[in-house]
């Protein structure tokens, strides 16, 4: 009942998108275009290893030899990577040592997103209110993160990736690019070589990471590409959850994200990964919006390890994004939930990978993907039982409802068993929105807006209940505003 | 007071009502006989304002307001409830959450204070006390996998929330074993006020044994073709409609 | 065009290789690496096993028939032979047949094989007018090491009606390629498979079905069991084009895995632009019920009896569906012959 409970209430309170405003923010930029010393220009900034540059440089060759893929159900303009910004970071000094430091007027941006950077208002909030640590990406660099020092009493490493390529090179390079290898696709090298920021969590055996942690990302400058890079380390039988939010100015133009996400779980370990997706879609007319093409893999390497992805992706103009798990361990776990909400001229194509080559490996999959206006949603999964792979369990649902004639709904799952022992359970529907049930809400006295609201959230609720409670509430506005306009 | 005037309306285009006048004073309980295919659910369906129900001629209002040029939720809000002859199963929307949404958003078009939550569960809790529902059921998704009896209850469950003054009862008999017909009919009584009307909508005397009416129509061909006392009902029931059919006519 | 529609065995640069998204799971240019020989004539002996039910017989001996097409009138049944005799050479054959409005025919169509490591190409256009109704058996029995490619291309025109069902015991790589341009409009379609396959065989069911026109319904249903082994392929794919409203389809996959490295590869696709639209797909992969398999031992049935039994059982839902008595008698046969 909690995920559903407040949306009407809240539907009225919010605009179209309220995260659209820009912000005047002095800035620092290197000059548009990608090179090798473009390349070097953000090593160097970031006073990096040697090491990491060459990393970054062995990626920017192997992305110069390899073709932007074509496969996925989405057409877009093509995107000019000699016109973009690889890096942008509001002006400072030096890095803020703690919040006080911090430009106010990023502060204020962040308070006007809602996200809670100072800890002692959060500690001064309501009492039994969740805390949550927070690290703030703004265009290309991390500007601030939250609890650090609670954090790391519990032995928890929660910090910007560039910092902890200073402070923790050897744990880094141990893992970086041991999920997604910079040659796995094409917008991972591009990423592998420029990216300038994301998050970096260890998590140390034993250990149940005390609060959530959570990202949050804003692409503010025209012009600019965000290449943020995450990498959590969850080692034996310890826990986190994870939770990402993200946004952006309205703008005429398309922006490109362009983010990978490795996550790596040991022996017992588990993660729970949740996106709360809401970059700016384009206007009504299919004008800017961001290109979210982004890379984001689990690999379960420790017996009975854990991974599970949910996601709420309402932004956007393009999504190209399938978070998957790698389930090496035996009696490892997968799980993949999600809602892609698609409207306007919106276009999505997401789903999931989950590799079994682990024994008794198992995982599962909710999909459910609502689309409206003339935007295009398509599921698109992979489940593959390797040879080796005995006492595997699969169960996946996907479920797509249609609002409106002018949009479409796609389903592409394939099924690849190759063990005899493999139990796999496929199940997909799509339907409209029902005009009995639409009428029945209405007669109970909600306005069409209203019940569509209502009706869709209900079809979304299995997912939002796999998201943590102050991520659901947020969920669920975004489902109804992401639907404004979708009917009458 | 509920007043309709040569009432026309189609699906489908085909012409289902056809010149059908019926009004109902404040306070009062009429019931809507007829057999099937005569348009008692039609009757019910325009009056709430279904879509694909198209009134082509006449006149409904209720209460002095036109309730033909609102939409279902402001007639809803103008008081207007259908109890459905099949009631909709919303999967994922608690029943809870259901009708507390309904109610507030009923109560923010007449401009009046949202409900808090320990005010509307107080008031769920003794509705669903006097209708012998386990309160457990509200946490379940709307209607879905109830079993009839327990889709009606909810129904009445939702008009002793909402507190319509029209209350339209769309053969809330139908599926009904004996004791739940009770406990959903002494649910029904329990609401009659002087200020709200009832139009029972049912093809069987028996529900009328539970709910009194004042007034007792026949609906055949489109139009009310006999009115009379509660008696007339008894009359129906011994005699069948036969009389009342085009063939006999 | 397709990809299968512009393969020409004699010529390898048509063949299609993995990257075709397609034929992902068939690498046809990984099978049939050169072009071989244009196959010899052949004699064909003996009687097909659909003859005796048949108004009319039809024999293609590697690809060679008198025949090339043929208009059903009023109630009848042809019987299509498609016998291989060859060994290492290649062959292909084209039929196309018309069902006019009134006309209800069956075809069977067999492919019967003897030699070894043939390639052989089977193209076929139905053109099932409105009101006409065509009833599509089709009964793969190529040898092991042959590949074969039957594609048909289906047109059914608006209240026209289709049902066909595929039974296979696959081959080093055959495909049974089925694309329906479905005008709807009272439109009523099924396509069903079933597929047995031991060794190493390779089955690759392939059905596309697009629905061009309003209030048109399919219904899909293929099962198989995969052993030793084996790799069966299901990919299904249903379109429902804009204005497509009232659209009802359903597909339905469901397959045995009962060898330890046989493979199973499905792809059900739904492809969606109209809203008023009842779609759903359904896959499953798995083992017999191990439960129901101790409960028919405990009674005294042999494990392999067992094990029999409840996979006839499990492909008989498809067989089912075969409306002639006859026909749906010969096909469970067959089958339990391979069993």
């Amino acid at each position: 009942m909690a995920a559903v409970k407040e949306t009407i209430d809240t539907v009225a309170e919010l605009e179209r998108y309220k995260y659209g405003f820009t912000s005047e923010v002095e800035q620092e930029f290197a000059p548009k275009g990608l090179s090798p010393d473009i390349v070097r220009f953000i090593s160097e900034k970031k006073g990096e290893p040697e090491w990491m540059l060459e990393w970054r440089l062995a990626a920017y060759e192997r992305w110069l030899a390899m073709e932007e893929p074509t496969w996925a159900a989405v057409k877009y303009a093509p995107v000019d990577y000699q016109d973009l910004y690889y890096y942008a970071a509001p002006k400072k000094k030096d890095g803020p040592k703690s919040l006080d430091e911090v430009d106010p007027e990023l502060l204020e941006i962040y308070a006007k997103l809602g996200i809670p950077l100072k800890e002692q208002e959060v500690l001064a909030g309501v009492q039994g209110a969740p805390r949550v640590a927070v690290d703030a990406v703004f265009d290309s660099v991390s500007v601030v993160t939250t609890f650090k020092e609670e954090l790391a009493k519990a032995g928890v490493i929660f910090m910007p990736i560039s910092e902890a390529l200073r402070e923790y090179p050897d744990l880094v390079r141990q893992y970086l690019g041991s999920v997604v290898p910079v040659s796995d696709n094409y917008f991972a090298a591009l990423n592998s070589a420029v990216f300038s920021d994301g998050s970096f969590v260890y998590v140390p055996p034993g250990v149940r990471c005390p609060m959530e942690l959570s990202t949050y990302f804003r692409i503010n400058a025209s012009q600019t590409g965000q290449f943020e890079r995450t990498l959590i380390i969850c080692d034996k039988g310890s826990y986190v959850s994870y939770l990402e939010g993200c946004t952006a100015p309205m703008r005429d133009e398309n922006q490109l994200h362009a983010a990978v996400v490795e996550i790596v779980a040991l022996d017992d370990a588990e993660v729970k990964y949740s996106t709360v997706q809401n970059w700016y879609p384009g206007d009504s007319e299919g004008k800017g919006g961001i290109y979210n093409f982004v890379t984001k893999r689990a690999d379960c390497r420790g017996d009975r390890s854990k991974v599970s992805w949910t996601q709420v992706e309402t932004g956007s103009a393009v999504t190209w994004k399938y978070p998957s798990c790698i389930l090496k361990g035996e009696d490892s776990s997968g799980e993949f939930y999600s809602i892609a909400i698609t409207n306007g001229h919106q276009q999505a194509d997401t789903g999931t990978k989950m590799i079994h080559l682990g024994k008794n490996s198992k995982s599962r999959i909710i999909a459910k993907a609502v689309s409206a206006g003339k935007s295009d949603s398509t599921y698109r999964g992979l489940v593959s039982v390797h040879p080796k792979a005995s006492g595997v369990r699969n169960f996946t649902q996907c479920d797509s409802l249609l609002i409106g004639k002018e949009c479409g709904s796609h389903t592409i799952p394939y099924i690849e068993a190759k063990n005899g022992s493999a139990q796999m359970e496929h199940e997909a529907t799509t339907t409209r929105l029902s005009e009995d049930q639409l009428f029945y809400a209405q007669q109970r006295g909600l306005s069409e807006e209203e019940a569509v609201a209502l009706l869709v959230n209900g079809f979304v609720r299995d997912v939002l209940q796999e998201l943590p409670m102050e991520f659901a509430v947020e969920a669920q506005k975004l489902v109804a505003i992401s639907l404004e306009g979708s009917v009458g | 007071m509920l007043k309709i005037y040569n009432l026309h309306a189609s699906v489908e285009d085909k012409a289902i009502l056809k010149g059908l006048s019926l009004e109902v004073p404040a306070g009062e309980v009429h019931a809507i006989m007829g057999p099937n295919g005569a348009g008692k659910s039609t009757l019910g369906n325009v009056i709430a304002g279904r879509p694909d129900y198209e009134v082509t001629n006449g006149s409904v209002s209720w209460n002095g307001v036109d309730v033909l040029e609102l939409d279902p939720a402001e007639r809803a809000a103008a008081g207007v409830f259908l109890s459905f002859q099949y009631p909709v199963e919303i999967p994922g929307v608690p029943a809870l959450t259901f009708v507390r949404t309904a109610l507030n958003a009923q109560r923010r078009q007449r401009g009046e204070e949202e409900v808090t939550a320990p005010q509307f569960m107080k008031l769920v809790k003794e509705a669903s006390k006097s209708l012998k529902m386990d309160f457990d059921m509200l946490k379940r998704p709307l209607n879905v996998g109830f079993s009839g009896g327990e889709k009606k209850r909810m129904e009445i469950l939702q008009m002793a929330v909402l507190e319509p003054s029209l209350l339209i009862l769309d053969e809330t008999d139908s599926g009904l074993d004996i004791d739940a017909l009770r406990i959903v009919s002494e649910g029904v009584n329990a609401l009659r006020r002087a200020d709200r009307s009832m139009l029972v909508i049912t093809h069987y005397q028996r529900l009328l044994d539970y709910i009194k009416p004042d007034r007792v129509h026949v609906l055949a061909g489109g139009r009310i073709v006999a009115s009379g006392g509660p008696e007339l009902a008894l009359q129906l029931e011994a005699e069948g409609y036969d009389k009342y059919l085009p063939t006999a006519a | 065009m397709s990809a299968s529609a512009q393969l020409n065995l004699l010529d390898p640069t048509t063949y299609p290789s993995r990257r075709v998204e397609a034929w992902k799971y068939s690498d046809l240019a990984r099978v049939l690496r050169d072009a071989p020989q244009v196959s010899p004539t052949a004699n064909v002996g003996t009687a097909g096993a659909f003859d005796d039910i048949a108004d009319t017989v039809v024999v293609f001996a590697n690809g060679q028939s008198d025949e090339a097409s043929f208009t059903a009138a009023g109630k009848q049944t042809l019987a299509l032979r498609f016998v291989s005799d060859a060994t290492g050479t290649a062959h292909s054959a084209r039929y196309d047949v018309r069902v006019p409005a009134g006309s209800s025919v069956t075809v069977v169509e067999s492919y019967e094989g003897a030699g070894s490591a043939y390639a052989s190409h089977v193209r076929l256009t139905y053109v099932v007018e409105a009101g006409g109704f065509l009833t599509r058996i089709v009964v793969a029995d190529d040898v092991a090491d042959a590949v074969s490619i039957v594609d048909a291309e289906i047109t059914l025109a608006a209240g026209g009606k289709l049902a066909q069902t595929v039974v296979s015991t696959g081959a080093k790589l055959q495909r049974i390629e089925t694309r329906l341009a479905h005008y709807a409009d009272g439109a009523d379609a099924r396509l069903d498979g079933v597929y047995v396959l031991n060794g190493s065989r390779h089955v690759d069911l392939t059905t596309v079905v697009d629905h061009l026109a309003a209030n048109g319904t399919t219904s899909q249903l293929s099962k198989g069991v995969a052993r030793d082994t084996s790799r069966g392929v299901f990919q299904g794919k249903i379109i429902v084009e804009r204005g497509a409203d009232g659209t009802d389809a359903r597909m339905g996959h469901h397959a045995l895995i009962a060898g330890e490295r046989a493979e199973i590869d499905a792809k059900p696709e739904l492809i969606i632009y109209a809203d008023d639209v009842q779609c759903a797909h359904g896959n499953t992969v798995g083992t017999l019920d191990e439960s129901a398999l101790f409960y028919m031992q405990s009674r005294g049935i042999t494990e392999d009896e067992a094990r029999a039994l409840l996979t006839t059982a499990f492909l008989g839902e498809v067989v089912d569906r075969i409306e002639r008595e006859d026909i749906r008698e010969r096909v469970d046969q067959w089958l339990t012959d391979r069993l």
